[in-house]
């Protein structure tokens, strides 16, 4: 039996191989660690971005570079340019006399504005860290939430994309009409599953391993990772293979998976966004608990009983999904 | 004669395909989402958690202060949760912030190491100064460190330096142009990848559903050319996204959208992004094989999201990639005063390109039709 699985298993990597989809199924995830790399040191910058132009006032740059991110722009127009675009960034720009003036889109919190206003007069009576009467202390936990959000996000993805990778599969053998063939052969239906299933945990287990380990997440408990990326496989194989049998052609199949992202993206964003009372209706999909999951493995903050609460959770709603689709499945098959 | 009876036959096909009533529940699930989902501008108030560690004379200072800036000028003492415990804390609504003076250094510790966010405990020394000490969580940036230091020098709060930072003078740019709400400023992501992207991997589909089942080897033997054949199925696709797109943004952006520039652009951009599908599709068998390039040009495609959401991050190489152009181009369509030069500049482009590959498109599939 095992062997068998084994079998299809194998066969199914080697077609997937031959297509070159397993292997961009795996190569995303890595591109996904690398795009998260490039972009999170510039998502740390929480400070105030600061427009100067270049060559005016080297020193003011200079200690305005101690405390904001600063752009140099060449002439005054740029700058315009710049500063009406989306983000909160604020020109410094000398006036006729010796002073300077503040150059603000007009949409600006105030608060930018005033740190701003008080940089430029830090500047000019020469006030800097020395004499300051703060403190700082922190927990030495490196890894930035939007960092951890995206790699949650793309870990998800990542799972969703094996179960593409089995309705690609279904519908392949539905028009080479080898599924009938092998009702012939000594492959169990539930072989034929299990085998077909394989390459669904695989693809998102190594895919999500590797980002993980790019990405810099490298202290977390990785037996948590791998229930909780197991249990949201489940689901994506289930969506894998209805998407699969239900699907004539990829036309419909493609539509079908636009639809699958949307409570992917939804959960996430109802998950940061909105209010606990809101929570509720958010439930039913199993993505808004991995992701709720996936968050506490990331930060190292998870518990046992949270873990396996959570990926409970995603099993259970795979469970009742499956008892309710298992007869079009198997009807499906035939 | 025979392209318009082509294009209205497959338009007449399309309409009675599951797809393109997914495409518009589609848009429309999207418009619900915008309408009540997404909130008009996000709430982007700060929150700060403060323990006062002071004598009292020095806290009945604070408080006085903070109910100068509050909004109803009081404050309410409210219970708060952190780490499943319940804590006591005052709290105060101003303009930009909402501040909860804690009651513990117990809260403030739940606060800063369970529920990570960043706190403030202020304390008087030996020496009888004030001292902020705040709790960070190790991510953060040296410059929001040095900022936060620079605030509490000691000099800092000297009436002289207050009044000089008080006369600088602000101008402000925006006189004439309202910048769009971040509602609003969704909108172009939508339509850049529900309409004009959307448009490359239908194609794609749509073709190879049509190579499948043999048709474009049967148009081969009608009196019809191939072209007549790519270009009603490209005609089909914009139709559907300039519905679509319409779903999205009428009932949103009113009259406040040029609709004129607006057509124009999703079809040229529409035109552009399904040659370039037709293109890419040429050289497969199927669309699983097809599937890797379609891949990776998605992801490509994603990319300037991320540079329009953050513009400080706007490399040159990004910019020629075409959703960048799209997304810039369908901001300046739904923004008052928006620069039409630049939309239809990028219209020319797109159409100019669109053309070239759409020729070239056609040329491949002439040879190949027995693929």
């Amino acid at each position: 039996m095992i062997r068998k699985i084994l079998l299809i298993f194998k066969r199914d990597l080697k077609v997937s191989v031959r297509n070159f989809i397993t292997l961009y199924i795996i190569v995303v995830p890595i591109i996904f660690a690398v795009i998260i790399n490039v972009f999170s040191p510039g998502i740390n910058d929480t400070t105030v971005e600061i427009v100067l132009i270049e060559g005016e006032n080297q020193q003011q740059g200079e200690f305005f570079q101690q405390f904001a991110k600063v752009e140099f722009l060449d002439s005054l127009d740029e700058l315009e340019e710049r500063i009406k675009r989306r983000d909160n960034i604020v020109g410094v720009i000398p006036d006729k006399k010796d002073d300077y003036f503040i150059l603000t889109q007009g949409n600006e919190p105030d608060y930018v504005v005033d740190y701003v206003k008080n940089l430029v007069s830090f500047d000019h009576y020469n006030i800097n860290l020395e004499d300051s009467q703060a403190e700082i202390v922190d927990y030495g936990r490196d890894i930035p939430p939007l960092k951890r959000l995206m790699v949650n996000v793309a870990t998800i993805f990542t799972s969703v994309l094996g179960g593409m990778i089995i309705a690609l599969n279904i519908v392949e053998e539905k028009t080479d009409n080898t599924i009938s063939a092998i009702h012939l052969s000594p492959v169990s239906r539930l072989g034929f599953i299990a085998g077909k299933s394989l390459i669904g945990v695989f693809v998102p287990v190594v895919g999500t391993f590797l980002m993980l380990f790019i990405t810099g997440f490298r202290d977390i408990n990785y037996f948590h990772v791998f229930l909780m990326i197991g249990s949201s496989c489940v689901i994506s194989i289930m969506v894998g293979f209805i998407e699969g049998i239900n699907n004539d052609d990829v036309m419909n199949a493609a539509g079908n998976i636009k639809i699958l992202f949307l409570p992917l993206f939804g959960s996430v964003a109802g998950a940061e966004l909105l209010a606990d009372k809101w929570q509720p209706f958010f439930y039913w999909i199993p993505f808004y608990w991995t992701y709720k999951g996936n968050n506490l493995v990331l930060s190292n903050s998870g518990t046992w009983l949270d873990i396996i609460k959570y990926s409970g959770i995603v099993l259970g709603i795979s469970i009742i999904v499956f008892i309710v689709l298992a007869p079009k499945i198997r009807k499906g098959l035939e | 004669m025979k392209l318009w009876y082509s294009f209205t036959k497959e338009l007449n096909l399309s309409s009675k395909s599951w797809y393109f009533y997914i495409e518009l529940g589609m848009a429309i699930v999207l418009l619900m989402v915008l309408l009540f989902v997404v909130p008009e501008d996000f709430d982007s108030k700060s929150e700060e958690y403060i323990y006062l560690d002071v004598p009292e004379i020095v806290k009945a200072r604070y408080r006085d202060s903070l109910e100068d800036e509050d909004l109803d000028e009081l404050y309410q003492i409210i219970e708060v949760e952190a780490d499943n415990k319940i804590f006591q804390a005052e709290f105060y609504e101003t303009e930009e912030s909402k501040i909860y003076i804690l009651d513990s250094m117990e809260a403030l510790n739940a606060f800063s190491s369970v529920e990570r966010v960043p706190t403030v405990h202020i304390r008087v020394n030996e020496d009888n100064q004030i001292i902020h000490t705040y709790y960070l969580q190790g991510y953060e940036t040296q410059k929001l460190k040095n900022l936060l230091l620079v605030f509490q020098n000691r000099k800092a709060g000297y009436d002289l330096i207050e009044d000089y930072s008080d006369n600088i003078s602000v101008k402000s740019l925006n006189q004439n142009i309202e910048p769009l709400s971040d509602r609003e400023s969704i909108i172009p992501v939508f339509l850049t990848f529900n309409g004009s992207l959307m448009s490359l991997f239908i194609i794609a589909a749509y073709i190879f559903l049509d190579k499948n089942e043999g048709i474009i080897k049967a148009y081969a033997v009608t009196a019809s050319s191939v072209w007549h054949y790519l270009l009603s199925k490209t005609g089909v696709i914009i139709v559907t996204s300039i519905v679509t797109s319409l779903i999205i943004t009428v009932p949103i952006m009113g009259l406040q959208a040029n609709y004129f520039a607006m057509l124009l652009f999703i079809i040229t951009s529409g035109f552009f992004a399904a040659s370039l599908g037709l293109y890419i599709t040429s050289f497969y068998k199927d669309i699983v094989q097809a599937f890797g390039v379609l891949y990776i040009v998605i992801v490509i495609m994603i990319m300037p999201n991320i540079s329009y959401f953050t513009p400080s991050w706007d490399p040159d190489w990004i910019k020629i990639i075409p959703s960048y152009v799209m997304l810039q181009s369908f901001k300046e369509i739904i923004s008052i005063n928006g620069n039409i030069t630049y939309v239809l500049v990028a219209s020319l482009g797109f159409a100019v390109l669109g053309l070239d590959i759409f020729i070239l498109a056609n040329h491949r599939f002439k040879k190949t039709l027995t693929l």
